[in-house]
Protein backbone atom coordinates (compact mmCIF):
# COMPACT_ATOMS: atom_id res chain seq x y z
CA UNK A 1 0.00 0.00 0.00
CA UNK A 2 1.50 3.34 -1.01
CA UNK A 3 2.16 6.07 1.58
CA UNK A 4 -0.30 8.44 -0.12
CA UNK A 5 -3.09 5.91 -0.06
CA UNK A 6 -2.47 4.90 3.56
CA UNK A 7 -1.83 8.35 5.00
CA UNK A 8 -4.22 10.47 2.96
CA UNK A 9 -6.64 8.82 0.54
CA UNK A 10 -8.19 6.09 2.68
CA UNK A 11 -8.52 8.09 5.96
CA UNK A 12 -9.96 11.09 4.10
CA UNK A 13 -12.49 8.88 2.34
CA UNK A 14 -13.58 7.33 5.64
CA UNK A 15 -13.75 10.71 7.38
CA UNK A 16 -15.88 12.04 4.53
CA UNK A 17 -18.21 9.06 5.04
CA UNK A 18 -18.41 9.98 8.74
CA UNK A 19 -19.22 13.58 7.81
CA UNK A 20 -21.71 12.89 5.00
CA UNK A 21 -23.38 10.05 6.89
CA UNK A 22 -23.95 12.20 9.96
CA UNK A 23 -25.38 15.19 8.10
CA UNK A 24 -29.08 15.96 8.53
CA UNK A 25 -29.55 19.21 6.61
CA UNK A 26 -32.67 21.20 7.36
CA UNK A 27 -33.19 19.73 10.83
CA UNK A 28 -32.41 21.28 14.23
CA UNK A 29 -29.67 18.68 14.74
CA UNK A 30 -27.24 19.04 11.86
CA UNK A 31 -25.02 16.12 12.82
CA UNK A 32 -26.16 12.86 14.36
CA UNK A 33 -23.71 10.57 16.12
CA UNK A 34 -23.87 6.79 15.53
CA UNK A 35 -26.14 4.80 17.81
CA UNK A 36 -24.66 2.40 20.37
CA UNK A 37 -25.97 -0.60 18.44
CA UNK A 38 -24.25 0.72 15.31
CA UNK A 39 -20.95 0.52 17.20
CA UNK A 40 -21.58 -3.18 17.84
CA UNK A 41 -22.48 -3.72 14.18
CA UNK A 42 -19.35 -1.79 13.16
CA UNK A 43 -17.23 -4.23 15.19
CA UNK A 44 -18.83 -7.09 13.26
CA UNK A 45 -18.29 -5.29 9.96
CA UNK A 46 -14.59 -4.72 10.66
CA UNK A 47 -14.42 -8.36 11.76
CA UNK A 48 -15.93 -9.43 8.41
CA UNK A 49 -13.30 -7.40 6.55
CA UNK A 50 -10.45 -8.89 8.58
CA UNK A 51 -11.73 -12.44 8.37
CA UNK A 52 -12.31 -12.25 4.62
CA UNK A 53 -8.82 -10.89 4.01
CA UNK A 54 -10.19 -7.56 2.79
CA UNK A 55 -8.25 -5.91 5.58
CA UNK A 56 -4.91 -7.13 6.88
CA UNK A 57 -4.32 -5.27 10.17
CA UNK A 58 -0.74 -6.57 10.29
CA UNK A 59 0.00 -4.52 7.18
CA UNK A 60 -1.10 -1.38 9.04
CA UNK A 61 0.18 -1.99 12.55
CA UNK A 62 3.15 -4.15 13.49
CA UNK A 63 6.27 -3.81 15.63
CA UNK A 64 8.67 -3.81 12.66
CA UNK A 65 7.13 -0.65 11.16
CA UNK A 66 8.40 2.82 12.11
CA UNK A 67 6.17 4.79 14.54
CA UNK A 68 4.98 7.22 11.85
CA UNK A 69 3.78 4.38 9.62
CA UNK A 70 2.11 2.71 12.59
CA UNK A 71 0.37 6.02 13.38
CA UNK A 72 -0.95 6.17 9.80
CA UNK A 73 -2.11 2.57 10.10
CA UNK A 74 -3.88 3.28 13.38
CA UNK A 75 -5.63 6.27 11.79
CA UNK A 76 -6.88 4.03 8.95
CA UNK A 77 -8.32 1.55 11.44
CA UNK A 78 -9.96 4.23 13.61
CA UNK A 79 -11.49 6.05 10.64
CA UNK A 80 -12.69 2.74 9.17
CA UNK A 81 -14.48 1.95 12.43
CA UNK A 82 -16.04 5.44 12.62
CA UNK A 83 -17.19 5.28 8.99
CA UNK A 84 -18.62 1.76 9.47
CA UNK A 85 -20.64 2.89 12.49
CA UNK A 86 -21.90 5.95 10.62
CA UNK A 87 -22.89 4.04 7.48
CA UNK A 88 -24.80 1.49 9.54
CA UNK A 89 -26.57 4.31 11.42
CA UNK A 90 -27.55 5.97 8.14
CA UNK A 91 -29.09 2.73 6.90
CA UNK A 92 -31.13 2.15 10.05
CA UNK A 93 -34.58 3.75 10.51
CA UNK A 94 -34.98 6.18 13.40
CA UNK A 95 -37.75 4.56 15.43
CA UNK A 96 -40.45 1.94 15.86
CA UNK A 97 -40.63 -1.62 14.64
CA UNK A 98 -38.49 -0.93 11.51
CA UNK A 99 -35.58 0.09 13.76
CA UNK A 100 -35.80 -3.20 15.63
CA UNK A 101 -36.17 -5.26 12.44
CA UNK A 102 -33.33 -3.48 10.63
CA UNK A 103 -30.98 -3.90 13.57
CA UNK A 104 -31.81 -7.61 13.75
CA UNK A 105 -31.51 -7.92 9.96
CA UNK A 106 -28.07 -6.28 9.91
CA UNK A 107 -26.87 -8.23 12.95
CA UNK A 108 -27.86 -11.58 11.44
CA UNK A 109 -26.47 -10.78 8.00
CA UNK A 110 -23.13 -9.52 9.32
CA UNK A 111 -22.80 -12.40 11.79
CA UNK A 112 -23.61 -14.84 8.99
CA UNK A 113 -21.02 -13.25 6.69
CA UNK A 114 -18.47 -13.34 9.53
CA UNK A 115 -19.03 -17.03 10.21
CA UNK A 116 -19.01 -18.19 6.58
CA UNK A 117 -15.66 -16.37 6.12
CA UNK A 118 -15.93 -15.61 2.41
CA UNK A 119 -12.93 -14.40 0.43
CA UNK A 120 -12.33 -10.67 -0.08
CA UNK A 121 -14.30 -10.25 -3.32
CA UNK A 122 -17.31 -12.20 -2.06
CA UNK A 123 -17.28 -10.31 1.25
CA UNK A 124 -17.30 -6.96 -0.57
CA UNK A 125 -20.10 -8.14 -2.87
CA UNK A 126 -22.05 -9.34 0.16
CA UNK A 127 -21.60 -5.97 1.89
CA UNK A 128 -22.79 -4.19 -1.24
CA UNK A 129 -25.94 -6.33 -1.30
CA UNK A 130 -26.58 -5.73 2.44
CA UNK A 131 -26.12 -1.97 2.12
CA UNK A 132 -28.06 -1.78 -1.15
CA UNK A 133 -31.06 -3.66 0.17
CA UNK A 134 -31.09 -1.68 3.44
CA UNK A 135 -30.90 1.55 1.42
CA UNK A 136 -33.85 0.55 -0.77
CA UNK A 137 -35.91 -0.55 2.23
CA UNK A 138 -35.27 2.64 4.20
CA UNK A 139 -35.14 5.33 1.54
CA UNK A 140 -37.62 3.91 -0.98
CA UNK A 141 -40.09 1.60 0.76
CA UNK A 142 -40.30 3.04 4.30
CA UNK A 143 -39.97 6.63 3.09
CA UNK A 144 -42.90 6.22 0.69
CA UNK A 145 -45.01 4.60 3.44
CA UNK A 146 -44.34 7.60 5.70
CA UNK A 147 -44.49 10.36 3.09
CA UNK A 148 -47.39 12.82 3.26
CA UNK A 149 -46.69 14.25 -0.19
CA UNK A 150 -49.21 13.52 -2.90
CA UNK A 151 -52.95 13.60 -3.33
CA UNK A 152 -55.77 13.21 -0.85
CA UNK A 153 -56.21 9.51 -1.66
CA UNK A 154 -52.59 8.83 -0.87
CA UNK A 155 -52.87 10.71 2.44
CA UNK A 156 -55.94 8.64 3.36
CA UNK A 157 -54.11 5.39 2.53
CA UNK A 158 -51.06 6.45 4.56
CA UNK A 159 -53.32 7.40 7.49
CA UNK A 160 -55.13 4.03 7.24
CA UNK A 161 -51.83 2.16 7.13
CA UNK A 162 -50.62 4.17 10.12
CA UNK A 163 -53.79 3.32 12.06
CA UNK A 164 -53.62 -0.38 11.11
CA UNK A 165 -50.03 -0.65 12.32
CA UNK A 166 -50.72 1.48 15.44
CA UNK A 167 -48.14 4.00 14.22
CA UNK A 168 -45.30 1.56 14.78
CA UNK A 169 -44.11 1.43 11.16
CA UNK A 170 -44.34 4.96 9.81
CA UNK A 171 -41.33 7.19 10.32
CA UNK A 172 -40.65 10.88 10.60
CA UNK A 173 -40.37 12.43 7.15
CA UNK A 174 -36.77 12.22 5.96
CA UNK A 175 -35.01 15.55 5.39
CA UNK A 176 -34.67 16.58 1.75
CA UNK A 177 -31.54 15.18 0.17
CA UNK A 178 -30.91 12.60 2.89
CA UNK A 179 -31.24 9.75 0.40
CA UNK A 180 -28.57 11.27 -1.85
CA UNK A 181 -26.24 11.81 1.12
CA UNK A 182 -26.77 8.22 2.25
CA UNK A 183 -26.06 6.94 -1.27
CA UNK A 184 -22.86 9.01 -1.40
CA UNK A 185 -21.80 7.72 2.02
CA UNK A 186 -22.34 4.10 0.94
CA UNK A 187 -20.49 4.59 -2.36
CA UNK A 188 -17.53 6.26 -0.64
CA UNK A 189 -17.47 3.58 2.05
CA UNK A 190 -17.31 0.81 -0.55
CA UNK A 191 -14.50 2.64 -2.40
CA UNK A 192 -12.59 3.08 0.86
CA UNK A 193 -13.13 -0.57 1.79
CA UNK A 194 -11.90 -1.74 -1.60
CA UNK A 195 -8.77 0.42 -1.14
CA UNK A 196 -7.85 -1.16 2.21
CA UNK A 197 -4.68 -3.25 2.31
CA UNK A 198 -5.82 -6.87 2.08
CA UNK A 199 -4.11 -10.15 2.77
CA UNK A 200 -1.50 -10.86 0.09
CA UNK A 201 -0.52 -14.33 -1.05
CA UNK A 202 2.84 -14.09 0.73
CA UNK A 203 1.37 -13.08 4.10
CA UNK A 204 -1.29 -15.77 3.75
CA UNK A 205 1.26 -18.48 3.03
CA UNK A 206 3.47 -17.28 5.86
CA UNK A 207 0.56 -17.39 8.29
CA UNK A 208 -0.47 -20.84 7.13
CA UNK A 209 3.06 -22.28 7.35
CA UNK A 210 3.90 -20.89 10.78
CA UNK A 211 2.15 -23.49 13.00
CA UNK A 212 3.53 -26.40 10.96
CA UNK A 213 7.11 -25.13 11.31
CA UNK A 214 6.65 -24.71 15.06
CA UNK A 215 5.35 -28.24 15.56
CA UNK A 216 8.12 -29.86 13.54
CA UNK A 217 10.78 -28.06 15.61
CA UNK A 218 9.22 -29.38 18.83
CA UNK A 219 9.37 -32.96 17.53
CA UNK B 1 12.18 11.25 2.98
CA UNK B 2 9.29 11.92 0.56
CA UNK B 3 7.27 9.11 2.15
CA UNK B 4 7.83 10.57 5.62
CA UNK B 5 6.63 13.97 4.43
CA UNK B 6 3.50 12.45 2.92
CA UNK B 7 2.84 10.41 6.05
CA UNK B 8 3.43 13.37 8.39
CA UNK B 9 1.34 15.70 6.21
CA UNK B 10 -1.36 13.06 6.03
CA UNK B 11 -1.53 12.83 9.80
CA UNK B 12 -1.88 16.61 10.07
CA UNK B 13 -4.52 16.81 7.32
CA UNK B 14 -6.54 13.93 8.76
CA UNK B 15 -6.23 15.43 12.26
CA UNK B 16 -7.51 18.81 11.04
CA UNK B 17 -10.39 17.20 9.11
CA UNK B 18 -11.33 15.04 12.12
CA UNK B 19 -11.23 18.12 14.38
CA UNK B 20 -13.57 19.95 11.95
CA UNK B 21 -16.01 17.03 11.98
CA UNK B 22 -15.81 16.86 15.78
CA UNK B 23 -16.53 20.59 15.96
CA UNK B 24 -19.58 20.12 13.70
CA UNK B 25 -20.90 17.42 16.05
CA UNK B 26 -20.31 19.62 19.07
CA UNK B 27 -21.48 23.01 17.73
CA UNK B 28 -24.37 21.76 15.54
CA UNK B 29 -24.40 24.81 13.23
CA UNK B 30 -27.59 25.20 11.20
CA UNK B 31 -26.40 27.43 8.38
CA UNK B 32 -23.25 27.83 6.34
CA UNK B 33 -22.91 31.33 7.85
CA UNK B 34 -22.65 29.67 11.26
CA UNK B 35 -20.04 27.22 9.96
CA UNK B 36 -18.00 30.09 8.49
CA UNK B 37 -18.43 32.21 11.62
CA UNK B 38 -17.52 29.33 13.91
CA UNK B 39 -14.34 28.63 11.95
CA UNK B 40 -13.47 32.34 11.90
CA UNK B 41 -14.12 32.60 15.64
CA UNK B 42 -11.86 29.62 16.31
CA UNK B 43 -8.94 31.61 14.84
CA UNK B 44 -10.11 34.91 16.37
CA UNK B 45 -11.14 36.44 13.04
CA UNK B 46 -14.87 36.79 13.61
CA UNK B 47 -16.34 40.30 13.80
CA UNK B 48 -19.86 41.58 14.21
CA UNK B 49 -21.15 43.95 11.51
CA UNK B 50 -21.05 47.26 13.43
CA UNK B 51 -23.50 49.09 11.18
CA UNK B 52 -26.17 46.38 11.50
CA UNK B 53 -25.58 46.22 15.26
CA UNK B 54 -26.08 50.00 15.56
CA UNK B 55 -29.29 49.67 13.50
CA UNK B 56 -30.44 46.92 15.84
CA UNK B 57 -29.84 49.04 18.95
CA UNK B 58 -31.69 51.97 17.36
CA UNK B 59 -34.72 49.81 16.54
CA UNK B 60 -34.55 48.25 19.99
CA UNK B 61 -34.74 51.65 21.71
CA UNK B 62 -37.75 52.59 19.57
CA UNK B 63 -39.52 49.36 20.67
CA UNK B 64 -39.40 48.02 17.10
CA UNK B 65 -38.41 44.57 18.27
CA UNK B 66 -38.87 42.38 15.13
CA UNK B 67 -36.86 44.95 13.16
CA UNK B 68 -34.23 45.01 15.91
CA UNK B 69 -33.92 41.21 15.88
CA UNK B 70 -33.56 41.20 12.10
CA UNK B 71 -30.75 43.76 12.31
CA UNK B 72 -29.03 41.90 15.16
CA UNK B 73 -29.30 38.63 13.25
CA UNK B 74 -27.66 40.32 10.27
CA UNK B 75 -24.94 41.76 12.50
CA UNK B 76 -24.14 38.39 14.08
CA UNK B 77 -25.02 35.99 11.26
CA UNK B 78 -22.98 33.17 12.79
CA UNK B 79 -24.54 33.65 16.26
CA UNK B 80 -21.11 33.88 17.86
CA UNK B 81 -21.29 37.25 19.65
CA UNK B 82 -22.61 37.15 23.24
CA UNK B 83 -23.57 40.84 23.38
CA UNK B 84 -25.68 40.64 20.21
CA UNK B 85 -27.34 37.46 21.44
CA UNK B 86 -28.09 39.25 24.72
CA UNK B 87 -29.83 42.05 22.83
CA UNK B 88 -31.81 39.53 20.78
CA UNK B 89 -32.96 37.85 23.99
CA UNK B 90 -33.82 41.24 25.48
CA UNK B 91 -35.85 42.12 22.39
CA UNK B 92 -37.84 38.89 22.81
CA UNK B 93 -38.35 39.73 26.49
CA UNK B 94 -39.59 43.26 25.92
CA UNK B 95 -41.88 42.25 23.06
CA UNK B 96 -43.26 39.25 24.95
CA UNK B 97 -43.79 41.06 28.25
CA UNK B 98 -47.39 41.87 29.12
CA UNK B 99 -49.09 43.47 32.06
CA UNK B 100 -51.60 40.61 32.33
CA UNK B 101 -49.61 37.75 30.82
CA UNK B 102 -46.33 37.10 29.03
CA UNK B 103 -46.08 35.50 25.61
CA UNK B 104 -44.49 32.07 25.88
CA UNK B 105 -44.00 32.08 22.12
CA UNK B 106 -41.59 35.00 22.51
CA UNK B 107 -40.08 34.17 25.90
CA UNK B 108 -39.03 30.68 24.79
CA UNK B 109 -36.76 31.84 21.91
CA UNK B 110 -35.57 34.61 24.23
CA UNK B 111 -34.42 31.99 26.72
CA UNK B 112 -32.64 30.10 23.93
CA UNK B 113 -30.85 33.30 22.87
CA UNK B 114 -29.80 34.26 26.40
CA UNK B 115 -28.52 30.74 27.04
CA UNK B 116 -26.51 31.06 23.84
CA UNK B 117 -25.13 34.41 25.05
CA UNK B 118 -24.11 32.88 28.37
CA UNK B 119 -22.46 29.92 26.64
CA UNK B 120 -20.49 32.27 24.37
CA UNK B 121 -19.41 34.70 27.09
CA UNK B 122 -15.98 34.10 28.63
CA UNK B 123 -16.56 32.18 31.85
CA UNK B 124 -20.32 32.38 31.24
CA UNK B 125 -20.42 35.91 32.73
CA UNK B 126 -21.94 38.65 30.59
CA UNK B 127 -22.77 42.23 31.55
CA UNK B 128 -23.86 44.95 29.13
CA UNK B 129 -23.41 48.60 30.13
CA UNK B 130 -26.38 50.15 28.39
CA UNK B 131 -28.25 52.82 30.41
CA UNK B 132 -31.44 52.06 28.44
CA UNK B 133 -31.59 48.56 29.92
CA UNK B 134 -32.77 47.75 33.41
CA UNK B 135 -31.19 44.32 33.47
CA UNK B 136 -27.51 44.51 32.70
CA UNK B 137 -26.46 40.92 33.20
CA UNK B 138 -27.42 37.82 31.24
CA UNK B 139 -28.18 36.03 34.50
CA UNK B 140 -30.90 38.57 35.42
CA UNK B 141 -32.41 38.37 31.95
CA UNK B 142 -32.36 34.58 32.02
CA UNK B 143 -34.06 34.49 35.42
CA UNK B 144 -36.71 36.95 34.23
CA UNK B 145 -37.42 34.90 31.10
CA UNK B 146 -37.59 31.67 33.12
CA UNK B 147 -39.96 33.31 35.62
CA UNK B 148 -42.14 34.37 32.70
CA UNK B 149 -42.31 30.83 31.40
CA UNK B 150 -43.14 29.29 34.79
CA UNK B 151 -46.72 28.77 35.88
CA UNK B 152 -47.32 29.23 39.63
CA UNK B 153 -49.71 30.81 42.13
CA UNK B 154 -48.13 34.25 41.77
CA UNK B 155 -49.52 34.39 38.21
CA UNK B 156 -52.97 34.96 39.76
CA UNK B 157 -51.88 37.81 42.01
CA UNK B 158 -53.93 40.87 40.93
CA UNK B 159 -51.07 43.16 41.98
CA UNK B 160 -49.14 41.84 38.99
CA UNK B 161 -50.78 44.48 36.82
CA UNK B 162 -48.71 47.13 38.62
CA UNK B 163 -45.34 45.60 37.82
CA UNK B 164 -43.15 47.30 35.27
CA UNK B 165 -41.34 46.04 32.23
CA UNK B 166 -37.60 45.99 32.78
Amino acid sequence: MSATREALVVPLIFLTVTLVGGLHPGTPTLMTAPSEFALVLACLLVGVLVRSGGLAPERLLRSTRPPLENANGAVVLVTLFAASAQVLTVLTPDSGVPLLLFDAFLLVLLANTLITAPDRDRALRSLLVIFGSAFILKFAVLASLSSLDGGRMRKVLVALFDAATLGTVSQEQLPAGSGYLAFLAIALFMIGTAALPGVTRQTKEATELQPFTGRSTDV
Amino acid sequence: MRDSLIRGGGLLAVGAYAAFIGWLYQAQPRTFAQVRGGLAASVGAYHVDDQSFADGVRFFRRDQFPEARAAFARADSAERDPKTQFYIAYAYYRQGWGRFYNSDALFAPGLVAVNKAIALAPGGRLTVDDPDLQMHSADELKAELERGLTRDASDFNPLRVFRKRK
